[in-house]
């Protein structure tokens, strides 16, 4: 059978008017403006407690403020990192004390929404959006974490229940090494723009931005040399934000930083803050009255976690309370992640030991060396 | 269950059925590739080779069906595979991080690429090419129907690129004898 001469231009010419009706042209990003309210003035408060165990060994916590004001934590926690039965484990702390985790991503619930052999999951990230709650987190087919591929899902009813997970398409070759650890910022025009990062052969920064409806519009890789991943950003206001990242080169290390003065578009590597880093992940967070904080790891192991604050838009830092600190050079209080509740308190989550998962409540009061 | 998932999981069963396809199986090779398909959905192997090779392509879908049907040669002949692999090679790199600039990103914002395709169309109805015309218009279809978040992915993926790399390979090995 032979075709016309005119019909494959014609399928061609119908298909790549479709295509070009279907293809984003989004406006060019901003964020949201940055919330902005008064430094708390309460007395210094500091508390800690360990959150439920879910399984012999958790890491890599993640936080976010339910409509409702409850906070809700996840993640993830099996025999150890990477085995077969780890899971993304979730939690909410009302008055009542911290809930009892669930499991919301397993390892066979991925494989089975997404069609799709999965051998581990890894690092979640919470994120509320009004009442929706979103969770991204990792999966791996095969290799360790370098191969991860990106899921979503999303919650309407505060975690209680969950969508089936989807894999997002973020890498041409074999749709791998996309990790997040750090939850995204809200811009302007509806969407969400996630920091991401790619750790295979090479490892960089990146920034992920969805439209409003969730769709990925832009990739963009942060201007780093080969060893910086696991960004988290703050934004400073609609078009400048700032992203540390964990130095993933032979230590002494320091924090990585890089800047936008686009809304996101672009991202330019700035000079590597004048804190340590021990290849570990950091939390940024931007508080309501426009100071920026850091949690982090010491120089030389991951025994101690540290906190700074910046005044002046990240150019200078100084040390605030040490959350942890002990001799032991083997112990463990890493992964950290940050939130400021409506509320003005300060919620810190992190690894403790492998063992479990810790969260510390402060304030700026506590901050800026108040006692409690 | 996405349209995405579903998709991927039932081309990796055709493809592993094309596969089955080119191996000299004899004369029963088109209703022994033809059964490899549900075994592959079946047993696991469909759903390995979605995780680990990723969604596939639309190209290499169609080319599949073509290895299965049979009713013309694939038009993956030695030309447009070695085109193929010229490109998509430094392309990989650097997408994995080779040098500043991705080029997988202005797949999700392919307006630019979109009028780029315009006179490689234009060159494949020139010369006559009509099997990777109507590739390319089910390629872009594809994306149309909002089933590929970004270009690339319904243009070409690993698999395919091996795919003509192997065609590219068998070409050379079987000049050698006429060569010499």
């Amino acid at each position: 059978m032979t075709l016309p001469r005119w019909l494959p231009p014609l399928l061609f010419l119908l298909a790549i008017a479709a295509a070009a009706w279907r293809a984003p042209a989004p406006a060019a990003p901003e964020f949201s403006r940055p919330p902005s309210a008064a430094a708390d003035r309460a007395p210094a408060s500091f508390t800690a407690a360990m959150l439920p165990t879910a399984a012999p060994s958790a890491h890599a916590a993640t936080l976010a403020e339910l409509p409702d004001g409850r906070l809700a934590a996840a993640w993830f926690a099996g025999t150890r990192e990477g085995a077969a039965d780890v899971a993304v484990w979730f939690a909410t702390l009302s008055a009542d004390g911290w809930s009892t985790p669930q499991a919301i991503a397993t390892r066979e619930g991925t494989a089975e929404a997404t069609l799709t052999h999965v051998r581990k999951v890894g690092n979640p990230v919470l994120y509320a959006e009004g009442g929706r709650l979103h969770l991204w987190f990792v999966s791996v087919a095969v290799g360790g974490w370098a191969g991860s591929a990106l899921n979503h899902s999303a919650s309407g009813d505060g975690g209680r229940t969950w969508a089936p997970p989807v894999r997002l398409q973020t890498s041409p070759f074999l749709n791998i090494s996309t990790l997040v650890r750090a939850p995204p910022l809200p811009l302007a025009d509806g969407g969400l723009g996630l920091p991401a990062y790619h750790e295979f052969i090479a490892k960089h920064g990146e920034w992920l931005r969805f439209s409003a409806d969730g769709r990925i519009v832009d990739k963009v890789r942060m201007a780093l040399d080969r060893r910086a991943l696991q960004p988290a950003v703050a934004a400073l206001d609609e078009r400048h934000a700032l992203a540390i990242l964990r130095d993933g080169g032979p230590a002494p290390g320091r924090i990585r930083s890089a800047t936008s003065d686009d809304g996101g578009r672009r991202w330019t590597a700035a000079d590597a803050l004048p804190l340590p880093n021990p290849n570990a992940s950091v939390a940024l967070l931007r508080l309501r009255g426009g100071r920026l904080l850091i949690a982090g790891n010491g120089a030389s192991n991951r025994n101690e976690l540290l906190l700074w604050i910046s005044d002046d838009a990240g150019k200078n830092w100084r040390p605030a309370p040490t959350v942890e600190s002990v001799a032991d050079a083997e112990a463990e209080f890493s992964y950290p992640a940050l939130l400021q509740a409506r509320d003005g308190r300060i919620h810190l989550a992190y690894t403790w030991r492998r063992q479990g998962i810790k969260h510390a409540v402060f304030n700026e009061a506590w901050l800026d060396g108040g006692t409690p | 269950m996405s349209a995405i998932a579903l998709y991927g999981f039932l081309a990796h069963g055709i493809i592993f059925g094309a596969f089955v396809a080119a191996l000299p199986l004899g004369g029963r090779r088109r209703m022994l590739a033809l059964a490899a398909i549900p075994i592959a959905l079946a047993t696991g192997i469909a759903s390995f080779m979605h995780g680990v090779v990723g969604t596939p392509s639309l190209t290499l879908l169609i080319l599949a069906v073509w290895q299965l049907i049979a009713i013309k040669p694939s038009p993956l002949t030695y030309r447009p595979a070695l085109a193929l692999l010229s490109f998509a090679m430094p392309f990989y790199a650097m997408a994995l991080g080779l040098g500043p600039l991705d080029p997988y990103a202005p797949g999700y914002q392919p307006l630019p690429l979109l009028v780029a395709i315009l006179p490689l169309a234009a060159l494949l109805w020139w010369r006559r090419l009509d099997g990777w015309l109507l590739i390319l218009a089910i390629d872009l279809a594809g994306y149309a129907s909002g089933l590929f978040a970004n270009l690339w992915d319904a243009l070409f993926d690993p698999l395919l690129v091996f795919v003509a790399l192997a065609v590219v390979v068998r070409h050379h090995a079987r000049r050698v004898p006429n060569d010499g």
